[in-house]
């Protein structure tokens, strides 16, 4: 794990970063085959810094809540004090998921290890098969169906 | 703050620039008057649109938000969804609706005029099939519509340009429909399958309803405002009505409107049209009282703003062992089935709905939309989860027709007001127990057509909030002063040089997306008062 990869500007401290990563890797772990990074190795904190600064304040008061023991514990307790955040404060963390979750997503590595395209939609465009009409054969076969009015 | 008089009369004066707004404006404009329309949004570049970033997703929850009481912009005006269980989705530009829809583009079918006659309950149209089908064609050739004619559901047809590719979701589902007997066809869409009037064609980019990039989805800020401009009519942005003024000839004469600056001005008018949709028009009619017209302008019959009319919608969505790329190609075209669209009281309810299909999501949708419904879980089986939807899901919305009830209502809200300080509108509305009906059978036939496919899995909503996308019936048209808004050609009863053009003129709803005969009746319109004009009023 790079320790230096969320140590970004703004003034985290050492704990604070480590149940940082320790909650995103709790929420996205790296895939059991390792094809999958985990969100713990993305930059959170530069992310929010640039898209939702009104939520790195929030991120703070949820890093602080945490027991010390999160800074320690095994993975599965790392589950577990997530799962605790979801079930004490359900907005809070549902707006932690969203920022996690645009983060991760918009990843080009993780975009690409789930097989779709990085960067803009447009003008790069999409290739969609024109699909088989002559599966129309038995809906033709039935003839005409609208309901007369008169 | 004073009011000051800087606008010269008109001869017509269109409230909006969406849909029929356009479409009016365009085929009244070869009668060489003065034509004027005002709409309270702007102009939208297409590099404004989300599919221009690569945080496109996340800009759709931005200022591209279907939901106005979300999008933040002060071109939009709240709306008070609290006494209704779908809420009100819109936007307001030159373009309208448009800007944001999914272009799915199927007509009314001829029953749909003809409710009462053949079914009994609502009422029919005053008008048919027939006496728009000339301008239905009218309006696919303006718009750039893409489909296959030859559905045993319609007459004749022909779409001007093939339809857009079905992919492998439309041939998967395709399946399922033939395993069941069931009808299918490719769906009519305002997308352009083949370069279309100087448009390249569409690219397949995913996201129609954040506003297309590129202009292969046939929005009318492309379509036919560019013709009704250079044919000589005057459009103005950031200005918002407030009001209709009333002349002492009892005629309209003009509207009071707020520009950019917020400066109140008065435009006069010859003759008004409103084409704001089922909701702003009401709401600027409600709010145009005189003595004249103590309940709102043109409101005699104590109609306007009720028998509110959406299309309840209900979703179901299968999960495919192969991979569909359903992410690919446009939202919401694919491929479409009428099956269940007539009445057979055998299934409970009266009338019936359309099943749209429509492809998947992007990743970040996809997890976000994954983790609400509980089928993407945060945590170790997170990726698994995900692996198994991202491309490899296919859904189907059941549309309900939706019939009139005098309680379902667009009013003024006593409290909120918008940046100008308009009353803001407010949405009474019940769904139905014949629309529980039907969303209960259309789920049902939805979740066995998605197995017939080889669906996997097959997860449903009972009833999507935000969906209220087709507003209608408000203002409707029909030949008794005593029981509609506007007469047989958009006329008010009440006021004689006052038009409505939107969806608020529908009489019933019919089960499918709308805007196709939205246009196709502001054509008619235009058409019709260009016979009249020399006795427009009489």
């Amino acid at each position: 794990m790079n320790d230096t990869i969320i140590a970004t500007d703004f003034p985290l401290t050492d704990e604070q970063r480590t149940k940082l990563r320790h909650l995103l890797n709790a929420l996205i772990p790296a895939s059991q085959d390792g094809h999958m990074t985990s969100a713990g190795e993305l930059d959170l904190i530069a992310y929010l810094k640039a898209n939702a600064v009104d939520f790195l304040p929030v991120l703070l008061t949820i890093l602080d809540d945490l027991d010390e023991e999160f800074l320690a514990d095994t993975p599965e307790q790392h589950h577990q004090g997530a799962l605790a955040l979801s079930h004490d404060n359900p907005a809070l963390f549902q707006e932690l998921i969203y920022q996690v979750y645009a983060l991760y997503y918009q990843n080009p590595v993780v975009l690409e290890g789930i097989g779709a395209a990085a960067g803009p939609p447009f003008p790069r465009g999409n290739t969609v098969e024109s699909g088989d009409l002559s599966l129309l054969d038995p809906v033709l076969a039935i003839g005409k169906r609208y309901r007369p009015v008169s | 703050m004073p009011e000051v008089n800087l606008n010269d009369p008109v001869d017509v004066l269109i409230i909006g620039a969406g849909a029929s707004g356009a479409a009016i404006a365009w085929s009244l404009a070869d009668t060489r008057m003065r034509i004027v329309c005002l709409e309270q949004g702007d102009w939208i570049k297409p590099s404004e649109y989300p599919t221009n970033g690569a945080d496109w997703e996340i800009q759709q929850h931005g200022p591209f938000n279907i939901d106005p009481n979300k999008r933040g912009r002060d071109t939009d005006y709240p709306i008070n969804n609290s006494e209704s269980p779908i809420s009100v989705v819109n936007f307001n530009g030159v373009g309208g609706g448009t800007i944001l829809y999914a272009a799915h583009f199927p007509r009314l079918h001829p029953s749909d005029f003809k409710v009462k006659s053949l079914d009994g309950v609502a009422d029919d149209w005053p008008i048919s099939y027939d006496t728009l089908d000339p301008y239905f064609t009218q309006n696919d050739r303006m718009m750039g519509v893409s489909g296959l004619a030859g559905d045993p559901m319609y007459p004749p047809k022909q779409p001007p340009l093939p339809p857009i590719p079905m992919g492998r979701v439309g041939e998967r589902l395709a399946s399922g429909y033939n395993k069941l007997g069931w009808h299918w066809w490719p769906s009519d869409s305002a997308i352009i399958s083949r370069p279309y009037q100087g448009r390249d064609k569409c690219l397949n980019l995913g996201p129609c309803m954040s506003g297309c990039s590129q202009g292969g989805k046939s929005s009318t800020d492309i379509t036919y405002w560019p013709e009704a401009i250079r044919a000589g009519v005057e459009l103005r942005t950031r200005c918002r009505v407030r009001e209709i003024t009333l002349g002492k000839n009892g005629l309209a004469d003009g509207v009071i409107y707020y520009d950019e600056d917020g400066q109140e001005c008065h435009q006069k008018a010859e003759v008004v049209v409103m084409a704001c949709n089922g909701v702003g028009t009401p709401r600027i009619l409600l709010n145009s009282k005189s003595s004249q017209f103590p309940d709102g302008l043109a409101n005699n019959s104590g109609m306007l703003g009720k028998n509110l009319m959406f299309h309840p919608v209900a979703s179901s969505q299968g999960v495919f062992e192969e991979n569909l790329g359903s992410h690919k190609g446009p939202q919401g075209c694919c491929i479409l089935s009428k099956e269940f669209y007539e009445t057979d009281l055998s299934r409970g309810f009266v009338r019936g709905y359309n099943m749209q299909i429509t492809r998947g999501t992007g990743p970040f949708t996809t997890a976000l939309h994954g983790y609400a419904t509980g089928r993407i879980p945060w945590g170790a089986d997170h990726h698994k989860a995900f692996q198994k939807h991202f491309d490899h899901v296919a859904s189907i919305g059941i549309l309900c027709e939706d019939l009139p009830e005098l309680h379902n209502t667009v009013t003024l809200d006593p409290e909120r007001v918008d940046s100008d300080g308009i009353p803001a509108a407010k949405i009474n509305y019940t769904l139905s127990e014949n629309s529980r009906k039907m969303l209960k059978h259309g789920i049902e036939r939805a979740e066995e057509v998605l197995y017939a496919a080889g669906a996997s899995e097959v997860a449903s909503t009972d009833l999507v909030q935000m969906a209220g996308w087709h507003l209608l019936g408000t203002a409707r048209m029909g030949t008794d002063p005593d029981t509609s808004v506007v007469n047989p050609w958009g006329r008010s009863h009440d006021v004689k040089n006052l038009f409505i053009v939107d969806g608020s003129i529908f009489v019933t709803g019919g089960g499918l997306n709308p805007t196709s005969t939205i246009q196709a009746l502001a054509l008619y319109i235009a058409d019709t008062m260009k016979k009249n004009l020399a006795n427009l009023f009489d």
